[in-house]
């Protein structure tokens, strides 16, 4: 079992402006803050979740997918969620994330794909879609590859590089070879084999080996949605913030909501005002507020930061701040085979096919995927996943019950969604948070493009299960709402133009010279998907880049 | 009652989810919404790295009604008997699924108290009407049961009956049912936290050798 996460032994006056609050201690905040103490700088870090006992890392499916032990809460945290911007919104949970520690990678799967060159400039490659808001990103894949080896080395990634052909650049190997193959991953492999399609050994944010004195991954199979008994999973928890506490220069404060930045006359951020665990209001000056509180929160963060000298919300004289919110697409199918798979064993996904990262040009479409074959959810979900075919219960249900667990599998193809104006994160008008915050509201509408192209890859999900000897397969449904979504993308974009992005190519805000935003926000695009490494590697170029310019006295 | 998704969870989960827990419209975000009360973080604390000190899950509540009476129980048992049978293996009795509900009633689902005991009222009126002399579910033969539960398959007492049955069958002990495990042994879901491959058929070195030509 690790060791539980280190307290801070380091304090920091609130009246005295401390060198960096970073807002956040997920994958984002906690590297931010990781990179800014290792060049000597003083970081305030507010998380509004808590950190979580080793007594508390249960197998429990209830805690980790109904009773919201560890995410945002539809209680405390409710949100709306309309179709377009003509429909009223209506209350119902929307966007997900872990509410802990560590941010959202406390209970990741630790799906650590490299994007490559072409999710950084596909709109200059590839041209538009009508309707969408596609653009080159300011940075390209070489000025990031650096920081993607960095951080693979930070943390701990298994992998293999240049394994199958159309891999980007790699300085370095991984720091891990690849985890156990498991069921799924084999069967991955055999259809892509019987196809002609390349495949590979997953890249995952899990120990295959002990690494920094963390232990390998046992195999236990409870990932997705679960924090990691073993401490093997490389989330934040285990990695980037208690790196950040032992520097003996980051002050972490847990169970803080921040309620607003803070601006002078002079359109300077001076500091945050938020609630600490009691509620009680607390002002923390800072020198400079670096934003990681993810890709919905952040631009929420933003909107409920007005003054007068900005009005619309802090960082948005482009109005762009909420807008393009972007997930990723998905589309899968479930398959049944005849002998047991027992995915439930073992890394969640051990091999992915990278095969159909571009399409054909003669599809038409923007953009592509990816696929894995993988078993991620416990016993309840599983069982609530059965196929709407055949019967519901009684004892021919409960027959299912048992090859539905052992003998199937998800295809999973992960792939991109395009940037949409209309999509968009903002403060809904009438419903208020626990806090007595407006709540987030969340609007959003699959962009016709995206709907077709999700449907290519379910055809093709099915042709790689049927390939691999699937006797049944089961897709589900690709509606115009995703219904509930995690990964959280585009709201306040990186640019070199101010009057269409929201931060320049370092993550400074165009409008006030010490707010930074890094997080998910930043994406131009959204990738593939498995956006976790992406936004760790952004972070580690942003901090370098605010250590360099704080010494130049240049924020 | 809802789902909270998680990384890469993402569409289809939710979506199932959304659909079984539409069919009882209440137990949209009220089913086990509210968090259970977690034991605090234990900050500092310094244990040992060995495979071995994981610490064991938390004991089952006390086998006392809370929230139901003793008639109420042996009727919702009736009916979950009935969504997951004691037929040659342990089911939703032996599980002890009817315990989780009295549980969760006391505290994640307080809300739906409401339609669990007002459904059944509703049962019970349908037993009497069909079946004159009887007037409790559970006096009813199989067969009877299971014609009245086909009848009202699309209600909202219904839909949460058998979220609440398989939820009781495979949620930890801790909540209230399954017993020993044994709705995890029933499907092959393990309590163990660490395996050794091959996990399955298909990733044993043979299998690998015969399907792909070579072992991954």
């Amino acid at each position: 079992m690790p060791q539980s996460l280190p307290v801070s032994t380091r304090t920091f006056p609130t009246d005295t402006p401390v060198d960096f609050v970073v807002i956040g201690s997920g994958p984002a905040g906690s590297s931010v803050a990781r990179e800014l103490t290792r060049n000597g700088f003083n970081v305030v870090m507010l998380e509004q979740g808590r950190a979580f006992g080793p007594e508390e890392l249960e197998h429990d499916e209830v805690g980790a997918f109904f009773t919201e032990r560890w995410t945002n809460s539809s209680q405390s945290q409710p949100q709306t969620y309309r179709l377009t911007e003509a429909d009223k919104a209506v209350q119902r949970p929307y966007v997900g994330y872990a509410k802990a520690v560590g941010g959202t990678s406390f209970h990741f799967t630790g799906n650590y794909w490299r994007f490559r060159p072409i999710d950084f400039n596909e709109y200059s490659v590839k041209g538009g879609v009508q309707g969408a808001a596609l653009a080159d990103w300011p940075i390209t894949y070489d000025e990031l590859e650096p920081y993607y080896a960095a951080v693979e080395w930070a943390i701990g990634v298994s992998g293999k590089a240049n394994a199958a052909p159309g891999e980007p650049r790699f300085s370095r190997e991984y720091p891990l070879p690849p985890l156990n193959v498991t069921g799924p991953g084999v069967l991955l492999t055999h259809g892509c084999d019987k196809l002609g399609w390349s495949s590979k050994p997953a890249p995952m944010a899990i120990l295959s080996r002990e690494y920094n004195g963390r232990q390998p991954c046992h195999n236990c199979g409870f990932c997705l949605g679960f924090p990691c008994e073993w401490g093997a999973k490389s989330g934040a928890n285990y990695t980037m913030v208690p790196e950040a506490i032992r520097s003996d220069r980051c002050e972490l404060r847990t169970e803080c909501t921040v309620r607003k930045i803070e601006t002078n006359a002079a359109g300077r951020v001076t500091g945050v005002i938020y609630f600490d665990k009691d509620k009680r209001e607390v002002v923390q000056q800072a020198k400079a507020v670096v934003l990681c509180a993810n890709g919905a929160e952040s631009p929420r963060l933003l909107l409920m930061s007005k003054s007068n000298r900005f009005p619309n919300g802090l960082a948005n004289s482009s109005g762009m701040v909420g807008k393009h919110f972007m997930f990723n697409g998905a589309a899968l199918t479930r398959g049944e085979f005849e002998h047991e798979v027992n995915g439930h064993r073992g890394p969640v996904v051990s091999r992915i096919s990278h095969h159909h990262y571009e399409l054909d040009p003669s599809l038409g479409f923007i953009g592509g995927g990816g696929f894995d074959f993988r078993f991620d959810v416990p016993a309840i979900l599983q069982a609530l996943s059965m196929p709407r075919t055949g019967p519901q219960w009684g004892s021919a249900f409960k027959a299912r019950l048992k090859p539905w667990f052992t003998h199937s599998l998800l295809s999973y193809a992960h792939t991109t969604s395009l940037p949409v104006a209309t999509n968009s994160v903002s403060l809904d008008p009438d419903l208020r948070d626990a806090w007595g915050l407006p709540a987030l509201r969340t609007t959003f509408k699959e962009h016709e493009h995206d709907m077709r192209m999700y449907r290519h890859f379910q055809s093709l999900g099915r042709e790689l299960l049927t390939a691999a000897g699937a006797l049944r397969m089961h897709d589900d449904p690709i509606n115009e709402e995703p219904g509930f979504t995690v990964h959280l993308l585009g709201t306040c974009r990186m640019g070199n133009d101010p009057n269409t992005s929201v931060v320049d190519k370092y993550h400074r805000a165009h409008d006030v010279p010490n707010l930074f935003v890094v997080d998910g926000s930043s994406f131009v695009t959204s990738g593939r998907g498995q956006p976790t490494l992406t936004i760790q590697a952004l972070a580690f170029r942003a901090a370098d880049h605010m250590g360099q310019a704080a010494r130049k006295n240049e924020i | 009652m809802r789902v909270v998704p998680v990384p890469s969870l993402l569409r289809s989960l939710v979506s199932v989810s959304r659909r079984e827990f539409l069919v009882g419209s209440a137990l949209g975000a009220v089913w086990m919404a509210a968090a259970v009360a977690c034991r605090e973080a234990g900050n500092g604390s310094d244990h040992e790295a060995s495979p071995h000190s994981l610490p064991p899950d938390a004991p089952p509540p006390p086998r006392t009604l809370q929230v139901l009476s003793p008639e109420q129980f042996t009727e919702l048992e009736a009916v979950a008997a009935r969504i997951i049978p004691s037929d040659g293996s342990p089911g939703a009795r032996e599980a002890g699924v009817v315990w989780f509900i009295d549980f969760a009633l006391t505290s994640f689902a307080a809300d739906q108290a409401g339609v669990l005991t007002e459904g059944l009222v509703q049962l019970q009126k349908d037993v009497a009407a069909l079946h004159p002399g009887h007037r409790t579910f559970a006096s009813l033969t199989d067969a009877q049961q299971d014609a009245l539960l086909t009848r009202m398959e699309s209600t909202e007492f219904f839909g949460s009956m058998r979220f609440a049955t398989i939820a009781g069958m495979f949620a930890l002990p801790k909540y209230g049912g399954n017993a020993n495990y044994i709705g995890w042994e029933l499907i092959g879901q393990e309590h163990v936290f660490e395996f050794t491959p091959p996990f399955g058929w298909y990733d044993h070195p043979d299998n690998q050798q015969a399907l792909l030509g070579r072992v991954l």
